[in-house]
């Protein structure tokens, strides 16, 4: 796409105006980011060779995040089901579908991480805020998927169990749900996988699983065994996306 | 003899639209006859048998289906919709679902809420499913997947779940235009044959006069939303065919009928 005419003048003019300001009134010091290097190698040395001895603490870490992700996808499908339906327009009038949008893009909009440091401050250190956390932050996308899959159906199935004298919940079931199973589940495997890793960096702020060990380590200048749970999350978020690619081409 | 559909002086127009798609149409259907509505796309046979399957509200003028009038503002109590069973020109089936599953569905209307929600027919529900399969020559292909069948096979399932509603009006909206002349023909006889050995009424569509001429008793020609003729099949003659079609050029308001 080309920017053309005036308005693509002034486009131009606007994105370079908003790289400048960012650059004069951030502290981007080039003397800083040269001296960086030699403290970046440092790093990588004292990172060298990672601890194998946090096995136990990166396994019981581990399984943490996968919990904190699978309660949290469970509760944001159990959430997503009644929303999703509140959400379309097939099933619900203007007037219900509009606000329920809006609620979802404003769930959508608070960041993971703050709703998380939330519910660490509501309920305390450990699992539970992360899978409250993860439940309500992926409901916000979950649900307009589900909406959208349901919106997204041919009509003219639904027309002809209308046209049997099937009601609205016997329509969803019979004509809706089937053509919108296998988007379902891609959707939610999609998010669970967005679950596992945005967990991953719970622990930083208290709301538990694997993060937890990497923000100690960090903190305590144990590169060494950072190191090792920073090579398990990569490992785990590559698994992760592998089993995911695998899965969602059986749903299509 | 009892009357299937009544209408007088019917008028509609969709949202929006500049003209009405069904004007001053008056018409009736008696009991146990085959009926066919002729005319190009655009003359308004779509609207019309959906507005008497009572999926279309806002509409003037009386319309009776089955000896029950229909709210022009209301879609009718959905105790009596089975009594009308309709066919849709893309068959209008769930895909994924099987062709039994497919077929049951046309049984929904006549179970409890409960029951139909729950998906556990009755034996008699089965039954009945397994009846208007075989009736429509595709009892083997109970089990498989609507998305494996060809376009004939499909709209033997849409007619078998259509007849498994046990209706009394079997409503068709150009229920061959999207197959090839041979299945044509044994479609529009499967369907007007098991009409008659049902004592079920029969109006469907068509924008092809010699299918309409074969399998109807009646047709009425229809333009631009109007009746333009209406005669028993051995009075029709080319003439007023060919009327029917002359110079289809541009439709004003088509475009806004297409969106709305």
């Amino acid at each position: 796409m080309a920017f053309r005419g005036f308005g693509g003048i002034a486009t131009s003019g606007l994105i370079a105006a908003a790289i400048l300001w960012s650059f004069a009134t951030t502290d981007v010091e080039f003397s800083r980011l040269l001296s960086a290097g030699p403290r970046i190698a440092d790093f990588f040395g004292r990172m060298f060779p990672p601890d194998p001895t946090v096995m136990a603490e990166i396994k019981k870490g581990s399984a943490e995040t996968l919990r904190i992700a699978i309660l949290g996808t469970l509760g944001a499908v159990i959430l997503s089901v009644p929303l999703g339906i509140l959400a379309s327009e097939t099933m619900v009038s203007p007037a219900v579908f509009r606000p329920i949008r809006t609620l979802l893009a404003f769930i959508r909009a608070i960041p993971l991480i703050l709703v998380a440091m939330l519910m660490v401050g509501a309920v305390g250190l450990g699992p539970l805020p992360g899978i409250i956390a993860v439940a309500f932050h992926a409901t916000g996308m979950l649900a307009k998927f589900y909406a959208e899959a349901i919106d997204g159906v041919s009509r003219a199935p639904i027309a002809a169990l209308e046209s049997a004298g099937a009601g609205p919940l016997v329509r969803l079931r019979y004509a809706i749900w089937p053509q919108m199973a296998p988007v379902v589940a891609r959707d939610t495997i999609f998010r669970f996988e967005l679950n596992l890793r945005e967990s991953l960096i719970l622990g930083i702020v208290g709301a538990g699983g694997i993060g937890f060990y990497i923000q100690t380590y960090v903190r305590s200048f144990q590169y060494d065994k950072a190191a090792s749970v920073t090579i398990a999350v990569v490992v785990m978020v590559i698994a992760i996306e592998a089993i995911n690619v695998a899965l969602r081409r059986r749903f299509t | 003899m009892s009357t299937a559909v009544e209408v007088d002086d019917l008028r509609f127009a969709h949202t929006g639209a500049d003209f009405p798609a069904l004007e001053r149409v008056s018409f009736r259907v008696s009991a146990g006859e085959s009926v066919a509505l002729l005319g190009p796309s655009g003359a308004g046979k779509t609207t019309l048998l959906a507005l008497l399957d009572g999926r279309l509200q806002g509409w003037s003028g009386r319309v009776s289906v089955l000896g029950a009038p229909l709210d022009p503002d209301r879609p009718p109590p959905s105790a009596r919709r089975p009594d009308t069973g309709f066919v849709f020109q893309e068959f209008a089936l769930v895909e994924r679902s099987s062709v039994l599953r497919n077929v049951l569905n046309g049984r929904l209307g006549r179970m409890s809420p409960l029951r139909a929600l729950l998906g556990s027919p009755t034996k008699h529900d089965l039954e009945i499913a397994r009846t208007a399969l075989a009736d429509c020559g595709i009892a083997d292909l109970a089990e498989r997947r609507v998305d494996s069948l060809s376009g004939g096979q499909r709209q033997r399932v849409a007619i078998a779940r259509c007849l498994a509603q046990e209706p009394r009006l079997i409503l068709a909206d150009e229920p061959v235009s999207n197959l090839d002349p041979a299945h044509a023909c044994e479609i529009l006889a499967l369907l007007t044959g098991a009409a008659r050995t049902r004592g079920a009424t029969a109006l469907f569509s068509s924008h092809q006069p010699d299918l309409a001429r074969r399998f109807a008793q009646r047709i009425i020609g229809m333009r631009d939303g109007r009746i333009v003729f209406d005669v028993p099949t051995s009075e029709l003659n080319d003439d007023a065919t060919a009327e029917l079609y002359r110079e289809v050029g541009p439709i004003p308001g088509i475009g806004l009928r297409a969106v709305s």
